[in-house]
């Protein structure tokens, strides 16, 4: 059964109301901390442990990834597609290296995977587009992040 | 039968047995390296010590055979202790490289490193390190990875009959080899793939294609000779990457020949045509199925036909083709045909002393059991030619008949043909193939048959009902 609150005629206006309302209103507009910036002149500071855009990591300008396929294997969402060769300097490396973003979802499995510490996940969290992005590997080798 | 003790479990055994297969048989794995059920046993790699009792020493169950009461534990504490040593000191130059090791995920020293080794190594010495030398076309050797088991030795030795891998050196410096570092003269050489325990003999034609755990099995037969071996077909994403031999003692043992290991290619290659085509002036055009199968029935329209039918059909096939002709082409003069030289089993006999036949083609001993006659001389009077092989049978010379080819045919065969319906591969369909001994084996499909490949009894449907392209 509804049962009805009865309220004094001051509270039936609403006027003090609205007033009570809007002081806090005003309180938090002038006097409370911000929490918003101004995103693209103020950005933010991840921790270095953010799981973002994808890079490749290098030694002496050689890619440390040998292709084992370890973070095909794992990624769920099997984003990763890899194709393996050889070549003089080195026995295997991966002769394509793709990242299908759309798929990806970030959860950082291949980065634990890896065993050369080749495919690392950066703090760089601005990747939307207009096209659908597939990351190759001379993208993901250049693509060092803010790190 | 006389009764061992097995880990406290009291087992029967068939006397001559060693103690890896009596352990086997009721489900105690014996971890082992050099051990291979078809080569001679050596007790080299010292990792299937077991604990005996009233023996004072660890024996290696792969050289002793268990005898009545005898009181065998596989998993004391000395033997656990042996098998961790043992681990140890193969892993003392066993390098690293299992992410570039092609035989990773199926490695035997990697699984026994797990099951009974220790995570982490004692070693701070350098490793020893060798220069390989190219070993042939079929095999790439790694030797920094070996262990020396000399299962490879063995296998030339006692299989392949041919004394090529040898070890040179002694104790840590000890490399396998080819005498002289010559290339591998064996047609079996992809055998040494499969027995090494490690990665130190892989493929060339395997390598770096695919890592094995993304690899779907399917045990089929192998359809090079009218042996019928044996195999697994290991495919992904509907390619074929590569074949091994699978364990029929009756027939291939635990081996395969090259020729079947890599008969496969063809089935994913470029050059097989997968549209119906139709061929002009060499020239070949995609067309629809309802249109090719128009053009190809109004080739064969009240003419006398010649229908050769390749022994590499299976025999569903060939018993649906032996009731299709006479109702549906009574003027088909019927053969079968496969290898050139081998036209029926009476001229089909042993190409070597280990697996090979000389007929090429899976089924020639099947077609002729239902009846079919072996093709010599296109008889006088045909006007058109009927063509139905899988992938294995040669096509005889057809003397400038108009053909009609239903099947799997490669480009280059395109300019014997008018018309050509795309059929299935070994590897595509379901069936039955009979060996030279009489053997009925089941071959099975792998993968679905690419393009606008149909299955044999689909076509023949199609060519019964359906109507021709424009009739009401």
């Amino acid at each position: 059964m509804l049962v009805k609150k009865k309220k004094n005629p001051l509270q039936e206006i609403y006027l003090i109301e609205i007033l009570k309302g809007l002081f806090i209103t005003i309180k938090n507009m002038l006097f409370a901390p911000k929490v918003t910036i101004q995103y693209p002149e103020q950005r933010r500071n991840y921790s270095e442990r953010f799981r973002g855009m994808h890079y490749i990591k290098a030694t002496n300008g050689v890619e440390n990834c040998t292709a084992c396929m370890l973070c095909p294997t794992v990624c769920p969402a099997e984003c990763i597609h890899i194709e393996a060769g050889e070549r003089a300097d080195k026995e295997k490396y991966p002769v394509k290296f793709e990242i299908d973003v759309l798929r990806c979802c970030f959860c950082g499995m291949c980065e634990e995977a890896c065993p050369k510490d080749a495919i690392k996940l950066s703090t760089i969290y601005e990747m939307s587009t207009t096209h659908r992005e597939v990351y190759d590997k001379a993208f993901l080798v250049e693509q060092r992040g803010s790190k | 039968m006389p009764k061992c003790i097995i880990d406290g479990r009291e087992v029967e055994f068939t006397p001559g047995k060693n103690i890896i297969e009596v352990a086997k048989e009721v489900g105690i794995s014996i971890p082992f390296f050099c051990y291979h059920p078809g080569l001679s046993v050596v007790a080299q790699c010292r990792m299937c010590a077991v604990e005996i009792e009233k023996m004072p020493k660890l024996q290696t169950a792969c050289s002793t055979v268990p005898t009545e009461g005898m009181v065998i534990k596989t998993k004391s504490d000395r033997v656990l202790q042996a098998q961790k040593a043992t681990m140890e000191f193969l892993l003392i130059n066993h390098p690293l490289d299992c992410p570039i090791c092609d035989k990773a995920g199926e490695c035997d020293l990697q699984d026994n490193s797990f099951g009974f080794g220790d995570a982490y190594s004692r070693y701070t010495e350098e490793r020893r390190t060798y220069m390989d030398l190219d070993m042939g076309p079929v095999i790439k050797k790694n030797m920094n990875r070996c262990i020396h088991c000399t299962r490879c030795i063995r296998f030339g030795d006692e299989i392949a009959g041919i004394r090529e891998m040898v070890a040179v050196q002694r104790g840590n410096n000890t490399e396998i080899t080819t005498s002289d570092g010559r290339a591998l003269e064996t047609d079996y050489a992809g055998n040494y793939a499969d027995i090494c325990p490690t990665g130190s003999l892989t493929l060339h034609d395997f390598r770096f294609k695919k890592r094995v755990w993304f690899l779907t099995k399917t045990a089929t037969v192998c359809e090079g000779c009218s042996r019928g071996c044996n195999i697994d077909l290991h495919h992904d994403a509907g390619v074929i990457q590569r074949c091994t031999p699978r364990e029929n003692l009756a027939i291939n043992k635990y081996w395969i020949c090259d020729e079947g290991r890599f008969n496969f290619h063809y089935v994913n290659d470029e050059s097989r045509i997968t549209d119906p085509v139709l061929v002009e002036a060499g020239h070949l055009n995609s067309v629809e199925w309802a249109s090719g199968l128009d053009q190809a029935r109004k080739l064969m329209a009240g003419k006398k036909a010649l229908v050769l039918l390749g022994s590499d059909l299976t025999q569903e096939e060939g018993k649906l083709l032996k009731e299709f002709f006479p109702k549906h082409l009574p003027n088909a003069q019927v053969f079968h045909f496969g290898t050139p030289g081998v036209s029926d089993s009476k001229s089909d006999a042993d190409a070597d002393k280990i697996l090979k036949r000389k007929s090429k083609t899976a089924n020639l001993h099947g077609m002729e059991s239902l009846g079919f006659k072996p093709f010599e001389k296109a008889p006088a009077g045909c006007e058109v030619a009927l063509v139905i092989r899988g992938g294995r049978a040669v096509v005889p010379a057809l003397n400038g008949l108009r053909a009609i080819g239903i099947g799997v045919f490669q480009k280059e065969h395109a300019k014997d043909f008018s018309v050509i319906l795309p059929g299935a591969s070994f590897a595509e369909k379901d069936g039955t193939v009979v060996n030279f001994a009489g053997h009925e084996q089941k071959v099975a499909r792998a993968i679905t048959p690419p393009g606008q490949s149909k299955l044999l009894p689909e076509v023949l449907m199609m060519w019964i009902n359906q109507k021709a392209v424009g009739a009401a």
